[in-house]
């Protein structure tokens, strides 16, 4: 990684994988070089379309070991809204976007004696690298992919060249990937899902339900992108009975300290969780780095310097 | 030639000192202080290095590949922060790296260590004040699996070699909760976005390498603390420290900067000095053992309030 962590690469091809699956070749531009990639890593695009510019992530499917280029694919969403629909209608061979380095939060476990990745969809991509990096160490493992059909099953002809002993699952033939495919599976097998969050909480609870320890299990869930436009909302503190409004320009945190409330703070970057307060009503937008996935979900806290509320209001334990 | 910076990160913040999770982004996003004990510093490493290697490096296997990534990213840190002490000319692979500082030139193929005298992470860690930590991310937890380090503050990379983050700090006397926050917060550290923080301790003696292993060369000192010595004696050791995430080995890099100013040189600082005796008036007693001040508390104590 070099000083700016937003790069601008090219996008030097686009390739058509399926009628709704689009693959584009990414390139540096102003260096001849790329930060490196490890298996199941991602990247935020920031693309601007009709002047929005729409935080995205999206895995990258090229071999990790290929250096300065990067693949992403992207499937066009059914109702033809947002990022994806921007990157099939709008995104050109030719044209600069910026993006993140890379991050990865879905590595490939070290421990692993044998590796099996469940697919659903678009959900293939992040497997693409990892089977890559897997297959260059001679590391042991497993594909299991659900798709429409045969000519809606990106990546299908790679797969099947590469990875001939990979098992497909076409909805539109009557094949249906369950989770028995995790029977039998021996000691030190780790599973790795990624697809629709409903695929991603059937087959985490089945493969929990089937004595598969909670490390072993992996699902890949991006972290929420910033959203666009961050809205005002009010807080009440329980305790003390008071409201404060926290503005659209203003962290909940800066509203709080400006009303005299008194928070501890240190890195006002959602990393260190010194400003985490309960939260007693009301549902948050969570957009630290700091709480686990399950402690987001639990809704029972906000870290004050980067999260908002969901809605009109929360009601804070102070 | 670009002047070599003076430079001390005065840690303390408030009239009391609790362990926290103080990390910050860091900004700009460069981990390597060029300052005015460069030369000094940097033949001190090496020497320690030529006469101590056992102590100052180790990589476990597998280890390699994240070296040169800590390679690509702090060359080019330095040469695009400090364009006039260095550069780096490169062919694809084919690198050549000026350090004009010692007026030295390396040229190597970059991802082949048979082109460098010494491990990437040793080479690079010898053009640089910072001790240079490899902590490697697997199965969600971070292993310290190589690094470079001269000047320890009363640890040894030879005992913490391969240990996990826990392990590694079992001896802080800190409540588990923060560790753990601490360990997650570093799982989850992304590329592009460095943090950074400044932890302290004193020390009796100016000397950066404390290194458990040369214990008997510096830890009687501490009882040897009068009021005529104190304020050239005692030293307040700060570490400034980087964490960033190395994207293609997935690892982190931790660097240390460490910076000594004697009692009597910060209390030329009135803020200074006032913040530090209280400071060391309020410090749990067994905070105050874990950074090795208890001998001579009182003294420094003292010297301050006669500064006053
Ligand atoms: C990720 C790389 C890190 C490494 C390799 C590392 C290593 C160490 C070591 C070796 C010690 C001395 C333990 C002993 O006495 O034997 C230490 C102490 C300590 N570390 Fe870390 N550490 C890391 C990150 C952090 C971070 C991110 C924080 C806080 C946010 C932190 C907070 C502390 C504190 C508070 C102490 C006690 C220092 C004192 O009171 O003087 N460390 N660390
Ligand atoms: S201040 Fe660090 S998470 Fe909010």
């Amino acid at each position: 990684m070099r000083h700016d962590a937003i790069l601008t690469v090219r996008v030097a091809q686009i390739h058509q994988e399926t009628p709704v699956v689009k693959r584009f070749t990414l390139v540096p531009v102003g260096t001849d070089r790329l930060p490196p990639f490890s298996a199941g890593a991602h990247i935020t695009t920031y693309a601007a379309f009709d002047g929005r510019v729409l935080e995205r992530n999206y895995s990258l499917c090229n071999h990790p070991g290929t250096r300065n280029v990067y693949e992403i694919a992207i499937r066009r969403s059914d109702n033809g809204q947002g990022g994806s629909a921007g990157w099939h209608h709008h995104i050109r061979v030719g044209d600069t976007v910026h993006i993140s380095p890379p991050k990865n939060h879905f590595p490939l476990s070290q421990r692993a004696r044998h590796h099996v990745f469940l697919a659903a969809g678009i959900g293939i991509t992040p497997f693409l690298s990892m089977m890559a990096e897997l297959r260059a160490r001679n590391g042991l493992f497993e594909l299991h992919y659900a798709a429409p059909s045969r000519s809606y099953c990106a990546f299908r002809e790679v797969i099947e060249t590469s990875y001939p002993e990979s098992r497909f699952y076409f909805s539109e033939e009557g094949m249906r990937l369950s989770p028995n495919v995790l029977c039998g599976a021996k000691v030190g097998t780790h599973v790795y899902i990624c697809g629709p969050s409903s695929f991603i909480e059937a087959f985490s609870q089945q493969a929990e339900a089937m004595g598969f320890p909670k490390s072993n299990i992996h699902a890949e869930r991006f972290t929420a992108p910033t959203p666009e436009n961050p809205r005002p909302f009010r807080v009440t503190l329980r305790k003390s009975g008071r409201d404060v409004e926290v503005a659209a320009h203003e962290t909940l945190l800066a509203a709080l300290l400006r009303a005299g409330v008194r928070v501890r703070y240190a890195c006002r970057a959602g990393g260190c969780g010194t400003c985490e307060l309960g939260v007693v009503e009301g549902e948050v937008e969570h957009r630290d780095v700091y709480l686990t996935d399950e402690e987001k979900a639990a809704n029972t806290s906000i870290i004050a310097c980067v999260s908002r509320a969901a809605g009109d209001r929360l009601v804070l334990d102070l | 030639m670009m002047a070599l910076q003076q430079r001390f990160p005065f840690p303390l913040e408030e009239n009391s000192y609790f362990y926290s999770n103080n990390l910050k982004p860091l900004q700009p996003p460069c981990c390597i202080q060029l300052t005015t004990e460069y030369f000094h510093e940097v033949a001190e490493k090496r020497r320690l290095l030529a006469n101590h290697p056992e102590r100052c490096f180790h990589a476990l296997p597998g280890t390699l590949a994240a070296q040169w990534e800590v390679v690509d990213e702090i060359v080019h840190q330095l040469v695009d922060t400090y364009p006039d002490c260095f550069t780096l000319e490169n062919r694809g692979d084919e690198w050549t790296f000026r350090n004009l500082l010692l007026n030295e030139t390396e040229q190597f193929t970059f991802g082949d260590s048979s082109t460098l005298p010494v491990q990437p992470l040793d080479w690079i860690g010898r053009h640089v004040q910072e001790d240079l930590l490899l902590m490697v991310q697997r199965d969600d937890d971070l292993h310290l699996e190589a690094g470079q380090l001269c000047f320890p503050s009363a640890w040894s990379l030879t005992f913490d070699l391969g240990m996990a983050f826990h392990e590694i700090h079992r001896p802080v006397p800190w409540n588990h909760e923060l560790a753990e926050k601490i360990r997650r917060f570093l799982l989850r550290v992304e590329a592009g976005k460095p943090w950074t923080r400044v932890n302290w301790a004193m020390h009796v003696g100016r000397r950066l390498d404390l290194s458990p292993e040369a214990f008997h060369e510096w830890g009687p000192a501490r009882y040897q603390v009068s009021s005529e010595n104190v304020a050239d004696e005692v030293q307040f050791r700060v570490e400034e420290q980087c964490v960033l995430r190395l994207p293609g080995s997935n690892a982190l890099l931790f660097s240390i900067h460490t910076y000594l100013k004697s009692v009597g040189e910060l209390s030329q600082n009135p803020d200074w000095a006032q913040k530090l005796h209280s400071v060391l008036v309020t410090l749990p007693e067994q905070v105050a053992a874990y950074k090795g001040l208890t001998a001579y508390r009182a003294q420094v104590i003292e010297y301050l309030e006669r500064c006053q």
